[in-house]
């Protein structure tokens, strides 16, 4: 593509042309800096652009970092401060009237203040809080620590647990979405193939076409338009890729319509308005689909494909 | 419009190797220029390139660069 451009600017008259044959591919592969610095190239996610240059990744408040880390490892961390706790308020029963209160006992560092303080802990952090054993003064102070960092990592705990719920029925609400929309695809490329059929027949059967079927035709191209609008996003825009099969028929059908509209719009006298935008546009589109542009890496067949297409723009445009 | 596949003229142009253009990323008098469709120069281009479609080139070359003598850069995806 890029030895073609070259060529299309030399017949301009551009005088001064290099050409960087390497392109992306090299370019990227040695590690050069590319702008908007956040993405390689990568597919778009569904729906969004990327946004102009990036500025650095905004710093995480510490409540996000700990919203970030996952399950198993706040579960982890909520067991681990437990245990800290607990040998805390144990090791504090070394003097008296600090560490912990059993009823009227000081709870003591021995092995049985161990259990009583590690039970206390659990306690607090699950903001359960009996009360048979109290603590002491400034333990007060890590007691409430303790219950509010509890608090904080369970409600963290059940947020995850239900947001993966809601991304499974995210996934299959979008898996449903994409399939409905390739047979939307294939149904409309059916009917413009077919539709392409009638017409190339009356202009055999009757050399000219009627202005009702003009008209028609100016539909079809629209409609067609529309279909290959949506490949072209299939193809640059999807986060879930459909089957090498599904897009190799796909393009297939693509293919034989546009070449019907080839040979429709090459025998046609003369072309409406509307007929010429539709036809420019689908020209645009379809030269689009290159097979070393687009973001994932196509079988040959596939790569043919759409190198066929982009043939089929040029007699069209 | 003619088949770049079938036709034979040769259109002079040079070479431009990856590190001269590295070199000169911040260089006024050469123009650095990406090919590629739309999309995939947003999703990533050459810092300072300029985004000039394939399609558009016949609409809007000119537009975008209007002197001819111009030291022109093309890049798209890799080697064709």
């Amino acid at each position: 593509m890029g030895k073609q451009a070259v060529g299309l600017l030399a017949e301009i008259g551009y005088t001064n042309l290099r050409y960087y044959v390497g392109g992306m591919a090299e370019w990227l592969g040695s590690g050069g800096a590319v702008e908007p610095a956040t993405s390689a190239v990568v597919p778009l996610s569904n729906g969004t652009s990327p946004g102009a240059a990036a500025v650095a990744a905004p710093r995480l408040s510490w409540l996000e970092k700990v919203a970030a880390l996952s399950l198993e490892r706040l579960i982890a961390i909520w067991l681990a401060m437990i245990v800290v706790f607990g040998l805390l308020y144990w090791i504090a029963g070394v003097g008296m009237g600090m560490g912990l209160q059993a009823g009227n006992q000081a709870v003591k560092a021995d092995g049985q203040g161990l259990v009583t303080a590690i039970y206390f802990s659990f306690v607090t952090a699950l903001s359960i809080g009996y009360g048979d054993v109290v603590p002491l003064g400034w333990f007060r102070l890590a007691a409430i620590v303790e219950g509010a960092a509890g608090l904080l990592i369970f409600g963290c705990v059940i947020s995850k647990l239900v947001s993966r719920r809601q991304e499974e029925l995210t996934e299959e609400i979008h898996r449903t979405t994409f399939e409905d929309r390739l047979d939307r695809v294939r149904t409309n490329l059916h009917l413009v193939f077919s539709d392409l059929g009638s017409v190339q027949q009356l202009q055999v059967e009757q050399g000219v076409l009627p202005e009702l079927v003009l008209r028609r035709l100016e539909s079809t191209v629209r409609v067609f338009r529309g279909e290959l609008q949506a490949v072209h996003d299939l193809l640059y825009r999807c986060r879930v890729m459909p089957d090498e099969e599904t897009m190799a028929s796909l393009l297939a059908n693509l293919i034989i319509c546009l070449q019907g509209l080839a040979d429709i719009g090459g025998s046609l006298p003369s072309r409406s308005a509307n007929l010429t935008a539709g036809f420019k546009s689908i020209a645009n589109l379809a030269n689009d689909i290159c097979g070393e542009c687009v973001p994932r890496t196509y079988a040959p067949e596939l790569k043919d494909s759409m190198d066929q297409i982009q043939e089929l723009a040029r007699r069209i445009g | 419009m003619a088949n770049p596949k079938n036709a034979e003229t040769v259109h002079s142009y040079s070479l431009i190797p990856r590190e001269e253009i590295l070199a000169r990323l911040q260089d006024r008098a050469l123009a650095i220029v990406n090919v590629m469709p739309a999309d995939s120069f947003k999703a990533g281009h050459i810092p300072g390139s300029l985004s000039l479609p394939i399609a558009d080139i016949p609409t809007k070359a000119l537009q975008l660069l209007s002197n001819l003598q111009q030291e022109i850069a093309i890049y798209c995806a890799g080697p064709t």
